[in-house]
Formats: C-alpha cells, structure tokens, sequence
C-alpha cells in the first residue's frame, strides 16, 4: 500500500469511528452559540425535580477536605457515582453528579441543616451541553478517564484529518491555486477575528 | 459530476475552516488536561491615571462601564459586575490575544488599566469559549457567524464524507465496522456514565 493510499484510507476510516462524536460535537455547539433560542418557555415544566429534602446536620469546619465531606454527604443520602464537590459560600455545599442522561444534584444548606436533592428532567439542549462539556481527569472513576481519552482521541483525530487533508490536497492535481486561495482566506478571516476583537 | 461538487465543497470547506478546527483540538484537548494547562490569569500594570466621569444618576454597572471605556478609547465586548465598596467598578475589557482589567475608584478618581499576561493555553481557552451575539459589537456578531458556519461545516463534512465513503465499494466494509464500533462505544459511554 502507498502512502498516499494509506493516507486517504486514514481519514475515512478515523472519520467513520469518530463520526457520531463528530456529529454531537457539531449540533451540542448550537446551544453554546445561541442559548436564548434554547431557553426553556415560561410555561414548560421546571428543569430539576425535587427528589427528597430533609433535615441533615453534618460539621462543615473551616478548611475542611471538601472531597471529604462530599463523600459523607453521598454516603448519608443513600447516593453513589461518582460525584464533584464545591462550596459556593459558607452556607451552601453543592454536589453534582453529572450523567448524560439522568443527572443530579446535591444541595446541603449548612445554616438550615437541610439537604436537598434534585434530578434533572431530560432535556434536547441541556443533553447535549453535557456531552459537549464533559472531559478532564479529575474524578476519581475509570470510567470518566476513559472517557477523557476519547475526548484526546478525538482532538488527535482532528489533528490527523487536518494533516492527511493537507496532504490529499497537496497530492490532488489542479486544485492548488483555489486551495491556496481557501487557506489564506480562512487564516486571514481567523487572524482579523483575533486582532481585531 | 455531483460526486465531484461533493468532494471539492468537502476540501475547499475544511481548508478554509482550518484555523478554526485546529483551535478547537487544540483547545479542546488543552482544557480536557485542565488542571495541567490552567493557571489564574496574572496582570501587569498598564496604565494608572486619575480620571472622573460624571456618570447619569440611574445609571447602571453595564453603561458606566461603556462610558469609562468609550472615555479611554477602548470601547468594546466587556464584562462588568456589580460597583464594589466605594462604587468601585472592575471591568474586563474582553479580547481573545490580550484582555484587560480596568478598575475605576470614583472615591479617589483613580483608574487602573491591566494588562492579562500571555499564555497560549488561556488564549486558546478565551477563543472556544468565545461566543457572538451577546455584545452590541459587530466583530463578535461576526465571530458568531463564523462559529454557525463552521457548525454547518461539520455536518457538512459528515454527510459528504459519508457519500464519498460510500461510493468507494471496497471501503463500505471496514467503514461500516468502524461506524458502528464507534456507535457501540458512544452508546455504552452514554448509558453508563
């Protein structure tokens, strides 16, 4: 096999395993780019739905290992997954647990001793988002890495359609001129949106 | 003929948008790695100056902040938050290569101009998160558009790799398993996390 078939042979078949990724990636940006157009209507049912809320005490000291008392406050709930953690104020402790199609929440209001928990209905736009923004190693879960290295194979295999399309281009008799012509528009364009911002 | 349309809409689109798919996997990959890559952004000092403006009496953060800035030359997208202590107003003059900082103290009519240090992981992070249509400026409506386009771009791509795929007999094969171990591999991330 050539190398300029092996190329060829490259970019279709990277581009069919990452297809659907491709495609979320593509249609999750419409609600970044426009998200008045996605707002819920005032008469829609609301996004979260309240699980349980109950008394709930649990010492929140000053400096304390928030992952810690995360990880109390799931046990204490009757929760598992995995799970992200932050305290937005003195008075709130906030859980998430993201999941593409069913996530939920974790409020515990330190100064109430309450604890409030919450699912999220399904949602086209907020679905997507979540595809869309999930990546990062941070959770403790092999699942979420693995799907941190999808998230690097997929950039990779941008970088590698780029470069295999560089070269099928460069390869392809009588498109040069207007290819060169594509290149310095697009790079000109990109160069005025960032110096002229 | 049509297969021909096909093929050169799909080169020319990917060559022009190169700039923008080349940021996005970069980025992409950088903030997928944040905790390596993210630093808190550091200022330096630009410029200090006294300065007074005599703003409208209901005026709000959003048009003191279009004053101040109008005032220094520096009108465009920006951010601004509630006045602090002494009406003090912060505003982040956004800029995707070198975004500022302007702290005005109407108490002493001190302004401070900052300047965010350059770092290329920041920068790359600024222009994917970088939205249009939310500021009245017509380079950042432009940049929306540009973003939509792309968006249609890649669908674009999509249908007409396909096409090209499939006219490509001895590919339908490995094609067709690579599409649906991809689906397989997706659909079973999507039901378990």
């Amino acid at each position: 096999m050539t190398f300029n078939r092996f190329n060829r042979r490259l970019h279709l078949y990277l581009g069919a395993l990452l297809l659907l990724w491709f495609f979320v990636y593509a249609i999750s940006s419409a609600p970044f780019a426009h998200p008045r157009w996605f707002e819920p209507s005032s008469d829609s049912e609301p996004l979260w739905v309240t699980r349980f809320d109950r008394p709930y005490e649990l010492a929140v000291p000053g400096g304390a290992d928030l992952k810690a008392i995360g990880a109390q406050i799931v046990r204490d709930a009757g929760l598992n997954g995995s799970f992200g953690v932050y305290q937005p104020n003195q008075k709130q402790i906030n859980l998430y647990f993201p999941n593409f199609l069913k996530p939920v929440r974790v409020t515990y209001f330190i100064d109430q001793k309450r604890l409030h928990t919450e699912d999220r209905r399904f949602r086209w736009p907020q679905f997507l988002q979540s595809v869309h923004a999930r990546g990062g190693y941070e959770r403790d879960s092999l699942l979420d890495d693995a799907w941190a290295v999808l998230v690097d194979l997929n950039c990779i295999g941008l970088l590698v359609w780029i470069a295999s399309g560089l070269y099928m281009w460069w390869k392809t008799p009588g498109v040069r001129g207007w290819g060169w012509l594509a290149l310095a528009a697009g790079w000109g364009l990109f160069a005025l949106f960032l110096f002229a911002g | 003929m049509l297969s021909r349309i096909i093929r050169q809409t799909h080169m020319y689109l990917a060559l022009f948008f190169m700039p923008w798919m080349l940021m996005y996997a970069l980025s992409t990959m950088l903030m997928n790695h944040g905790p390596v890559f993210r630093k808190p952004p550091q200022f330096a000092v630009e410029r200090e100056q006294t300065y007074t403006a005599a703003f409208p009496p209901d005026a709000g953060p959003r048009q003191m902040a279009q004053q101040v800035l109008s005032d220094l030359g520096m009108d465009g997208a920006h951010g601004v938050g509630k006045p602090g202590p002494g009406g003090r107003l912060t505003i982040n003059r956004l800029d995707p290569v070198a975004p500022r900082r302007i702290t005005y103290t109407p108490a002493d009519g001190k302004l401070i101009v900052e300047r965010q240090l350059f770092r290329a992981p920041a920068l790359l992070e600024r222009l994917h998160r970088r939205r249009g249509f939310q500021q009245p400026y017509l380079i950042d409506d432009a940049w929306g558009l540009s973003v939509d386009l792309v968006i249609a771009a890649m669908v674009l791509w999509l249908a007409s790799g396909l096409w090209m795929w499939w006219e490509l007999r001895i590919t339908r094969r490995l094609g067709a398993l690579s599409i649906a171990t991809g689906l397989a591999l997706f659909g079973f991330f999507l039901l378990t996390i």
